[in-house]
């Protein structure tokens, strides 16, 4: 995979070089907007990274500029600046999505593995939050270091809504929501029911309850 | 007292109210004298003349002199009387004749008798018969008395009415400085825009340019500092950055066991720095950026995405946290303001309580605002202590947390800006122990 890395601030430019290199991605490294543009004219990029701040032609131009050639190359924007504006600004531009600095290589890669995936059409990717693994093609859940376990249809439709984006918790409401269809008469306690269910397979610690709010999958490994 | 004081040195309004009704007062009180003493001079000459007519009625037309002040039923104030004056013609006898001297020269005369005082006409007819014609003093004063009132009675009248249309004449002209100074009282922290110059008289006008190039000059300075943070944050956050990378990078390369401990504490320290700079940016952003008025947010939403950050914190300290109670509350505050008042409360909470230890969150309405609790089952705050705490920089002491020393005081300037107020009090009184932050924030109007 090659990578056009678009950053000024040459130290993390220099980090991030390496970083990708290590992670197995050929990485070209430009400083300013102007080579940034000869470089996409010239060469096919599966993935760029640009930051937003650069002197000369401003980030978001160059953003413009890649666009309006009609390259649809995945983009992911890279910005300091805080303020919901810039980042609408880089969305609206076109960008795939956007790393807000100081950000950790680790989501640096994550971000861009999936971008990638987005991208390349690839539908139900088997979903992990560190701790747990669910593959949604054949609905079976591991534990890390447990072999899979064959889940219900229930069961996998609650886990599935947790595990779409780890960490964020869901109210009893939202999760009947995603468990039961339109007309199915949801049984009282059917949450508790299912989640106890899931914890007898996938331990107990798997699901975490917070008090008054709702359930959730920890994100930490 | 004090106060009346202060209006007196101080109210525009007031000292002109006030001396213009002195003015008005004066002046209608000397032309209340002089119109009062003129009609009365008046009335006394026209008593005179009437006298005097009926003088030179007897003189052309000889009748037999009856006794006009006899009659009962005439009106004492009309009542003249007419008598010769000599001894050779004597007087009808009558209990109501007047004794006058027969030696009364002719023309007019005051004359004091014991009944009282007369105004007497003496004149004298062609065959030598000299009559009087005299009215009673008292009666001619009582009249010109009368008419002279008549004349000052409509300025007794209005004058009451003019000062109080004074008083609202100054009270309308002086309307748009009050409407001013509402309209400036009423203004938030951030909200420099120029105050409206129409319909301001042309004496108060420079002055509200003025002040408007002043607020001018102080919105560029803000933007100019606003500029200086939205830099700042790139120029720091760059740095940072590069730093933090190296280190996670260094991180996968072969390292001693020794130096992975060295790294382990060198990624705390950035970890730290970070923090601090997103602490003080975000110190800085909230003194800096105007608030929306029309803002509004429900709270439970926030309070879940707060916790769905802070859950790994709170986690790694085996801390039981969560809501307590079912209500929710719209209120009138921007969702990242909340959420960064939520954010730094619950993450103090979780911060200052011992591991497996407890923080409830609580939502309440009561009337116009919501309360919002976060309590903790940490050492809390001393009474002396709870002012110090909300200053930036400020460490409780014998605290070992590294917090940036800012938290609180993002807290606070966030809700005084947003007319919200926070109070800390103990969340076990009888231990004094446990902090219990309750914010109480207005409820949002309803949208229409």
């Amino acid at each position: 995979m090659r990578v056009l890395l678009i950053e000024d601030d040459p130290m993390i430019g220099q980090a991030v070089q390496d970083a990708l290199r290590d992670a197995s991605y050929a990485a070209d490294w430009v400083k300013d907007g102007l080579s940034a543009l000869s470089a996409t004219a010239t060469q096919h990029y599966d993935l760029v990274l640009l930051d937003l701040g650069l002197p000369g032609k401003d980030g978001v131009d160059v953003l413009r500029s890649i666009r309006g050639h009609n390259n649809a190359v995945p983009l992911l924007v890279i910005t300091a600046r805080d303020g919901v504006e810039a980042r609408i600004q880089g969305l609206d531009g076109g960008a795939d999505d956007y790393v807000l600095k100081p950000f950790a290589m680790s989501e640096l890669l994550a971000r861009m593995r999936a971008v990638l995936r987005r991208k390349s059409g690839a539908a139900q990717p088997v979903l992990s939050s560190g701790v747990l693994t669910l593959d949604p093609a054949t609905k079976e859940a591991a534990a890390e270091g447990q072999p899979p376990l064959q889940l219900s249809n229930r069961e996998f439709a609650l886990l599935q809504a947790l595990m779409v984006r780890p960490g964020s918790i869901l109210s009893r409401v939202e999760l009947e929501d995603r468990v039961y269809g339109w007309g199915e008469e949801v049984e009282s306690n059917a949450v508790e029911y299912l989640i106890h269910a899931l914890r007898k397979k996938l331990g107990s610690t798997s699901i975490k309850n917070v008090r008054g709010v709702g359930w959730m999958v920890s994100k930490s490994s | 007292m004090d106060g009346l004081k202060e209006q007196l040195t101080h109210s525009i309004r007031f000292r002109l109210s006030l001396w213009l009704s002195l003015a008005i007062l004066v002046v209608s009180v000397v032309a209340g004298v002089f119109s009062f003493a003129r009609a009365y001079d008046e009335a006394h000459e026209t008593q005179d003349d009437v006298l005097r007519q009926v003088a030179s009625l007897l003189r052309h037309q000889r009748t037999v002199l009856l006794d006009t002040a006899g009659t009962a039923d005439a009106d004492p104030e009309s009542r003249l009387f007419v008598q010769y004056l000599s001894e050779a013609q004597p007087n009808i006898k009558s209990a109501n004749a007047l004794p006058l001297p027969s030696s009364l020269p002719d023309g007019l005369h005051n004359v004091v008798l014991s009944r009282g005082s007369y105004r007497v006409l003496a004149v004298s007819l062609p065959e030598g018969v000299r009559i009087a014609v005299a009215q009673e003093t008292a009666v001619r004063d009582e009249l010109a008395q009368d008419s002279a009132m008549r004349t000052v009675v409509p300025l007794l009248v209005l004058v009451p009415i003019l000062l109080l249309v004074v008083a609202d004449i100054v009270r309308k002209l002086l309307r748009p400085v009050a409407r001013l100074a509402a309209e400036v009282e009423g203004r938030g922290d951030g909200q420099l825009h120029a105050l409206p110059e129409q319909g301001l008289p042309t004496e108060i006008r420079p002055f509200v340019m003025a002040i408007n190039r002043m607020l001018g000059r102080v919105s560029e300075v803000l933007e100019g500092q606003r500029r200086f943070i939205a830099d700042a944050a790139h120029e720091l956050r760059s740095p940072m950055t590069a730093l933090s990378l190296q280190a996670e990078r260094l991180e996968g390369t072969e390292l001693s066991s020794e130096a992975r401990v060295r790294l382990g504490s060198l990624r705390r320290g950035i970890d730290r720095g970070r923090a601090l700079l997103e602490q003080m940016l975000a110190y800085a952003r909230v003194q800096s950026v105007e608030t929306v008025s029309s803002a509004r947010c429900e709270v439970r939403l926030v309070v879940r995405r707060v916790l769905e950050d802070l859950m790994p914190l709170a986690e790694e300290k085996n801390i039981d946290i969560g809501i307590e109670g079912e209500q929710d509350a719209v209120v009138a505050i921007s969702d990242p303001d909340l959420g960064t008042v939520l954010k730094n409360l619950i993450e103090n909470a979780i911060r200052y309580t011992p591991a497996s230890g407890r923080v409830d969150i609580a939502v309440q309405r009561a009337g116009a605002t919501a309360t919002l609790v976060v309590a903790d089952s940490g050492p809390g705050v001393a009474p002396g202590e709870r002012d110090h705490v909300l200053q930036a920089f400020y460490r409780t002491l014998g605290s070992d947390q590294m917090g940036s020393g800012l938290g609180l005081a993002i807290v606070k300037a966030i809700l005084d800006r947003n007319g919200a107020q926070l109070r800390l009090d103990y969340a076990d009184d009888k231990k004094e122990s446990g902090l219990r932050a309750t914010v109480s924030i207005p409820l949002a109007a309803s949208p229409a």
